[in-house]
């Protein structure tokens, strides 16, 4: 063995997860107190796809191209999980994770253990068409979906009318900032969301989401702490998270729904910061009302700050947008979209 | 001292900064989440994993440019370096306008990281490229107006000037606006906790989304790179540099660039993000206007 693969076996195992229906809602808990494993943001910087609960069959493409996204030596493993992918380990006690997979890393590195195969083909999802659904289909070398790649457009801006590139794609339903299972169709103008449609719902589950917030704020330290906490009013994650000034970095008003709460009281609410004050009200909103003119963290922060069943609501609530106003025109079954 | 003997030294100052640097950064992640146990060479052990995968490429990525992102950071970071004395007739790049020079490379930071997020053809990076440009377009003005305060009590712009002009009192303690200000261009230029839009968790990582293997592990160390430069830098700015008594000059430099950098790296785990609409507004009216009252401050003083 290598003095690089020695020292590269000492690594914590860097792990990309992806939720499916059915995850135990303290999996994130659980693999923050797994000892020598790191959740990492991108599978890019994953050695391990860590396949939690089951993937629905319609989002099954999705999770082969995740998959293939993982560099080489990789390897996949099943938790709690009725799907099947080759060559996967399938795990089932939750004391053996830690254990399983940093025995699946060593052997990666040290190529005991062959690195898992693309289970896709290295090929655009379309043949070029040239203008026509898959096509160019925009003006000039702007716009439509090309090998079913979605192509910027120039588009007027909600906030000016400014014609600027407007770009139509699908995001999730991997994406670790996205609710899982949450697919998204969004055309943003540089960072700002334009229009919005629900491609898919979010799956369900208990999870409380409070530590995804503390991470989109910048405080991946403190999310982990609160995962790693026997309750989420520990006195002193509570007072971590008032030092940061969390609550001072979110806007006023922000995703406020009709009982009046916003993002901030539902954030003191999700990370045991204050008692509830109010009762959660979101009947006749949709993400549209919520989304459209927020910048891109904006967005993310109100997606993280309702419980699941009110996020469902939501998305339930959510008009399909008027097909015109999507600028590049999304095929759903066959574009690449972008799932992390 | 000789020139080859100043460039080992720099080397060696910024290699050994760069491992306590990660080694600081592990630490304290550690203790504000509650991780007892395991290795504080993790950073070490993870590097090497990283060169151990492979290095994928996106569809269409502008390869050179990725490539000078990351190999040009890590150059600016060491440019901060050179610039700084290490003693009293110690430096790499002895310039009469080595202010100017770091200057440039602040703005070159704004370029790399953009180009960075626009190589990998990935929309989520392209939104962290984008973002930082918005960002770090005001904090460069901030650091301009710090850096020309500092400037004046030395009435010139060369770095050792600078240093020298602080034998009487330390700018930080002349001009006690100047160094948080400074600070917080430093957590922009690192890619740092409450200034980092460009690789936030927002965007999964934004314009590093797609880096792997040993382009993810170049990214890191250009970062760290770029945190040893811009320490020294404010070390000499406004602590006096290598001033200091009875231990050689490289000692004393060497432990206030470390007092910096753990302030750095501390802030980053300890303070939250705020959206960048907001974040430009308090730079705009809060932050710059400070920077200029520094600035007004330090030239009624000069005049005095």
């Amino acid at each position: 063995m290598s003095w690089l693969a020695k020292m590269a076996g000492l690594a914590e195992v860097p792990v990309f997860v992806a939720f499916g229906e059915g995850a135990p809602a303290d999996a994130a808990s659980v693999l923050a107190k797994a000892p020598g494993l790191r959740v990492v943001e991108t599978p890019r910087a994953a050695a391990i796809l860590f396949v939690v609960g089951t993937v629905p069959k319609a989002l099954l493409p999705q999770l082969h191209r995740l998959h293939d996204q993982l560099p080489h030596p990789r390897a996949s493993a099943l938790w709690h999980s009725r799907n099947e992918l080759p060559g996967a380990t399938r795990i089932e006690e939750i004391a053996n994770i830690s254990v399983l997979l940093r025995a699946i890393h060593r052997d990666l590195l040290v190529g005991s253990l062959k690195s898992e195969p693309d289970f896709l083909s290295d090929a655009p999802p379309n043949e070029w068409r040239g203008i026509g659904p898959h096509g160019q289909g925009g003006k000039g070398m702007m716009g439509g979906t090309p090998y079913g790649r979605p192509m910027a457009m120039t588009a007027a801006d909600l906030r000016d009318g400014l014609d600027l590139d407007a770009y139509t794609a699908d995001f999730g339903p991997f994406l670790p900032m996205l609710p899982a299972g949450l697919v998204l169709t969004l055309t943003l103008q540089g960072d700002t969301i334009q229009n919005v449609a629900v491609a898919h719902p979010p799956f369900e589950t208990q999870e409380q989401r409070g530590w995804v917030l503390l991470n989109l704020l910048g405080l991946p330290a403190l999310a982990e702490r609160m995962l790693r906490a026997t309750n989420i009013g520990n006195a002193t994650v509570k007072r971590l998270i008032r030092l940061s000034g969390a609550r001072a970095a979110i806007p006023e008003g922000l995703g406020r729904t009709h009982d009046g709460s916003d993002v901030r009281t539902r954030f003191d609410l999700l990370t045991g910061t204050s008692e509830p004050i109010f009762n959660l009200h979101v009947q006749q909103i949709g993400l549209d009302d919520l989304l459209i003119g927020l910048e891109w963290h904006e967005a993310m922060l109100v997606l993280n700050s309702f419980d699941n069943a009110s996020l469902r609501a939501i998305c339930a609530n959510t008009s399909d947008p008027e097909p015109d106003t999507m600028a590049g025109g999304m095929d759903h079954g066959v574009h690449a979209g972008h799932m992390s | 001292m000789s020139v080859a003997l100043t460039l080992m030294i720099m080397l060696v100052f910024m290699i050994v900064g760069m491992l306590i640097a990660a080694v600081l950064d592990t630490f304290f992640y550690r203790w504000l989440a509650g991780r007892t146990g395991g290795s504080l060479l993790t950073p070490l052990y993870a590097a090497a994993a990283e060169v151990s995968r492979q290095r994928i490429s996106t569809e269409a990525p502008d390869r050179m440019n990725w490539f000078l992102s990351i190999s040009g950071f890590l150059t600016l970071g060491a440019i901060g370096l050179a610039v700084v004395p290490l003693g009293p007739q110690s430096v790499v790049i002895g310039l009469e306008t080595s202010v100017v020079l770091w200057g440039a490379c602040e703005s070159l930071v704004v370029v790399l990281v953009f180009l960075h997020g626009w190589s990998p053809n990935s929309p989520l990076a392209l939104i962290g490229a984008y973002r930082y440009v918005a960002i770090g377009l005001p904090i460069m003005l901030l650091s301009m107006f710090v850096l020309i305060a500092a400037a004046l009590p030395a009435e010139s712009l060369d770095l050792r000037a600078i240093v020298t002009s602080q034998e009487d009192l330390w700018n930080v303690i002349r001009q006690p606006l100047g160094l948080p200000l400074f600070i917080l261009l430093g957590l922009s230029l690192t890619l740092r906790g409450p200034l980092d839009y460009a690789d936030s968790a927002d965007l999964a990582g934004g314009t590093s989304i797609e880096d792997s293997g040993a382009n993810r592990a170049g990214w890191q160390v250009a970062r760290l790179s770029m945190l040893i430069g811009f320490s020294a830098v404010a070390a000499s700015a406004f602590l006096g540099g290598y001033l200091g008594p009875v231990l050689p000059g490289v000692v004393w430099l060497a432990f206030k660039t470390l007092t910096i950098m753990t302030v750095i790296i501390a802030l980053s785990h300890l303070l939250a993000r705020m959206p960048v609409a907001r974040m430009l507004g308090l730079i705009w009216k809060v932050l710059l206007p400070i920077a200029f009252l520094d600035l007004l401050l330090a030239g009624l003083v000069a005049l005095a």
